[in-house]
């Protein structure tokens, strides 16, 4: 056990910073301001994305054949801390590389891979998730989104919502029912362009892009559009939400932030405070919790261990840090709700749906009770 | 980055654990005490080397933390993150153990003074080295699961070795780190007992352990043993004083609810002293409060991060620093520009 990066590690940390540095607008913030899934930031991901590609940056622990350079795997998640600590400018396409790559070379066809692995590689493109259903949340296989095999494609009808990024989105990463039993789930790429595809924006808590609905009438589906098996889709599923599950570095945002709320508390001389500077100190406790139970399930992937519930451990413990912190910022800061800093306001709305996405908390405490301590299902 | 144990490691352990497995019951005589302080199991760790981990070659704090871990999960107690981690950070010299802590009042019971033949005192601005007589103490009566005693006359303290100031802060953080690393073996076991407990016991005609209720509080028991564990073994590997008071804050802040949750969950039988359970929760309660409690080690963390409340008010991050160096042009990192004092901007 040690925890020690090495020099090529340190290297590469220093290159993402150099890189950012380097070139970053200086109206950055400003763009960052408007919010992960604004337009504005969405349409600066697909300027940002092509450059960090160019310097080998986007997808280097991708294999050479797919627009890599066989990096190893601990890279992306330099990165991602490095991009997360900035802002993400990659917007969406962090999902791209975390997730939906990953799931087209296990699962994807030799033209799925052709076709969206080089986009992905060179930053072009932006996907959206169509997982979650008004009916059908965490509870994913109770997802009533049809897809029909009519000749030489699919006819797919339904809806789905908190589909965030959907409406400047390029593709869809799509989860729909192609049979009558519990979990005869499919995956399909659509082309957010298709004949019978909508999205509505709606207001909610989290800032804007996040909250859509995404509404497909009669979309017809090439059959080589379909992921994996037909009916098998639960596997692909699986297999991207838990790399998914980990792909967000919060210790690393809220600890930028933290920072960013004493400063200010300083500034207005009220970080003195006892009280105040023990509840700081206690969130710092919990964020490095959750950045080393994070390093243990990277390491645990690193190694293709097999499954723990590490993953759930690390959920929880992230969303405990950020509640905390959005706690903190309510009793010390609370006018970053209504008019004051807005780098604090963007990290507390995006992190309202923290314990909701991807998997409730409860969902991740009934997999540790249940799989991890091996207590029995019942009640 | 790798958080597996080594070879040597996981041969380290494994040789401990085979000599705890011999100490997972108490002797007949002592099974319905309130804690039980092996000196048999003192020895062994002694005589077998566990305790030299920082001073051999090849070994160092993370593996002493393994060891104060592991030796925790067994149900009597002996000390060992004095001995093995502490003491050796501030002193070449061998003291005489078992070793006992003291910060603040003298005439107050303390943990291991009973049994203890050298007291390590913090006393703000040094660190005393003195010698326990055994005629000078008297034993206290505690439901902690530790023995504990109290000076009878207080020690001479003009006679007591003086390390120096420059002992005092390794002498903080590595009790920190050795305070976490109990926590962690102490809580693991606890939770490890309980969920077996639950697994068997029986209520309303199905076994405590299917009700949801119970599940999402044990894995959250489980969640804080793991955070623990990995902290503590982070903090000992680094040696850095933010990881050891992030370590001692983080376990010190969740053993009230591991407390409440444990003994809950273990019912009537949990506050017998014949269920082994208050063997691991009330050696935890008992370090709830010490050096500070997690409120002391989260003042710590916000001294080393954003200075002492009596320095200067102008920031010094590293995200500050950074803003600092772009002054006159728009800040890139989210957030900062608008925080900067004045004269840096």
């Amino acid at each position: 056990m040690e925890f020690a990066w090495t020099e090529s590690q340190q290297r590469y940390r220093e290159q993402v910073a150099t890189f950012l540095e380097d070139n970053l607008p200086d109206d950055w913030f400003d763009t960052y301001c408007h919010g992960l899934g604004s337009p504005q930031q969405i349409d600066y991901a697909r300027i940002f994305c092509p450059k960090l590609a160019k310097a080998g940056l986007l997808t280097p622990q991708w294999p050479a054949e797919y627009g890599g350079r066989d990096g190893e795997p601990w890279e992306q998640f330099i990165l991602a801390e490095e991009l997360w600590s900035w802002g993400e400018p990659r917007g969406p396409q962090y999902m791209n590389v975390n997730w939906i790559g990953p799931a087209l070379m296990r699962f994807g066809t030799a033209e799925q891979k052709a076709e969206h692995l080089s986009r992905i590689a060179t930053g072009e493109v932006i996907w959206c998730q169509g997982f979650s259903e008004p009916q059908a949340g965490t509870d994913l296989a109770a997802l009533q989104t049809k897809a029909e095999r009519i000749g030489d494609h699919y006819l797919i009808n339904g809806m789905k919502i908190w589909t965030s990024y959907s409406y400047k989105a390029d593709w869809c990463f799509l989860l729909a029912r192609t049979g009558p039993e519990r979990k005869a789930i499919s995956c399909f790429l659509v082309p957010m362009n298709s004949k019978g595809v909508s999205v509505v924006p709606f207001p909610g808590l989290p800032e804007y892009g996040h909250l859509n609905e995404v509404f497909f009438e009669d979309v017809e589906v090439p059959l080589g559009n379909l992921v994996g098996e037909e009916g098998k889709g639960w596997e692909v599923i699986t297999y991207a939400l838990s790399y998914e599950r980990v792909g967000l570095p919060r210790y690393h945002w809220g600890r930028k932030v933290l920072d960013t709320a004493v400063a200010q508390l300083q500034a207005e001389g009220r970080f003195d405070d006892p009280m105040v500077r023990a509840h700081a100190g206690r969130i710092v406790s919990k964020f490095e919790a959750a950045r080393v139970l994070t390093y243990l399930v990277v390491d645990q992937r690193v190694k293709r261990t097999p499954d723990t519930t590490d993953p759930n451990v690390q959920r929880i413990t992230a969303a405990d840090a950020c509640c905390e912190l959005m706690n903190f910022l309510m009793e010390y800061l609370p006018d970053c709700l209504s008019g004051g800093e807005r780098y604090l306001e963007l990290f507390y709305r995006h992190n309202i749906p923290a314990t909701i996405a991807a998997g409730t908390y409860e969902l991740q405490l009934d997999l540790i009770a249940q799989r991890g301590l091996t207590l029995p299902r019942g009640r | 980055m790798d958080l597996e144990l080594n070879e040597d490691q996981s041969m380290l352990i494994s040789a401990l654990q085979s000599i705890l497995d011999r100490y997972r019951e108490l002797p007949s005589e002592h099974r319905r005490d309130r804690s039980f302080y092996s000196l048999d199991l003192d020895n062994q760790l002694l005589t077998n080397g566990f305790l030299d981990a920082v001073r051999t070659p090849g070994m160092g704090a993370l593996e002493a933390a393994l060891v104060i871990a592991e030796a925790a999960t067994a149900p009597v107690s002996v000390e060992v993150g004095a001995s093995a981690l502490i003491a050796p950070h501030i002193t070449d010299a061998i003291l005489p153990r078992p070793i006992v802590l003291i910060s603040g009042d003298l005439g107050k019971a303390q943990r291991y003074l009973n049994v203890a033949k050298t007291a390590l005192m913090d006393v703000g601005d040094d660190i005393l080295v003195i010698a326990v007589e055994a005629a000078n103490v008297e034993a206290v009566d505690t439901i902690y699961a530790y023995p504990y005693g109290r000076f009878i006359t207080p020690p001479d303290l003009s006679k007591a070795q003086r390390l120096g100031k420059a002992a005092v802060a390794p002498f903080r953080q590595w009790s920190r780190v050795a305070l976490a690393a109990e926590c962690a073996g102490l809580m693991r076991t606890a939770v490890d007992f309980t969920v077996d407990y639950v697994k068997q016991r029986r209520m309303f005609g199905t076994t405590l352990g299917t009700y949801q209720a119970v599940q999402h509080r044990l894995a959250q028991c489980h969640q804080i043993a793991r955070a623990t564990h990995y902290l503590a073994m982070k903090a000992a590997w680094s040696g850095d004083p933010m990881d050891a008071s992030a370590a001692a804050c983080f376990a010190q802040q969740h053993i009230q609810k591991l407390t409440f949750d444990l003994h809950q969950f273990n019912g009537g039988m949990g506050v017998t002293n014949e269920h082994k359970l208050h063997f691991w929760t009330y050696r935890f309660r008992a370090l709830q409060s010490e050096l500070g409690g997690a409120n002391g080690a989260a003042h710590e963390i916000a001294d080393l991060l954003w200075g002492p409340v009596e320095a200067p008010r102008t920031p010094d991050t590293p995200a500050l620093r950074e803003a600092a160096r772009r002054k006159g042009g728009a800040a890139k990192t989210p957030g900062m520009a608008r925080h900067l004092d004045p004269a840096l901007t």
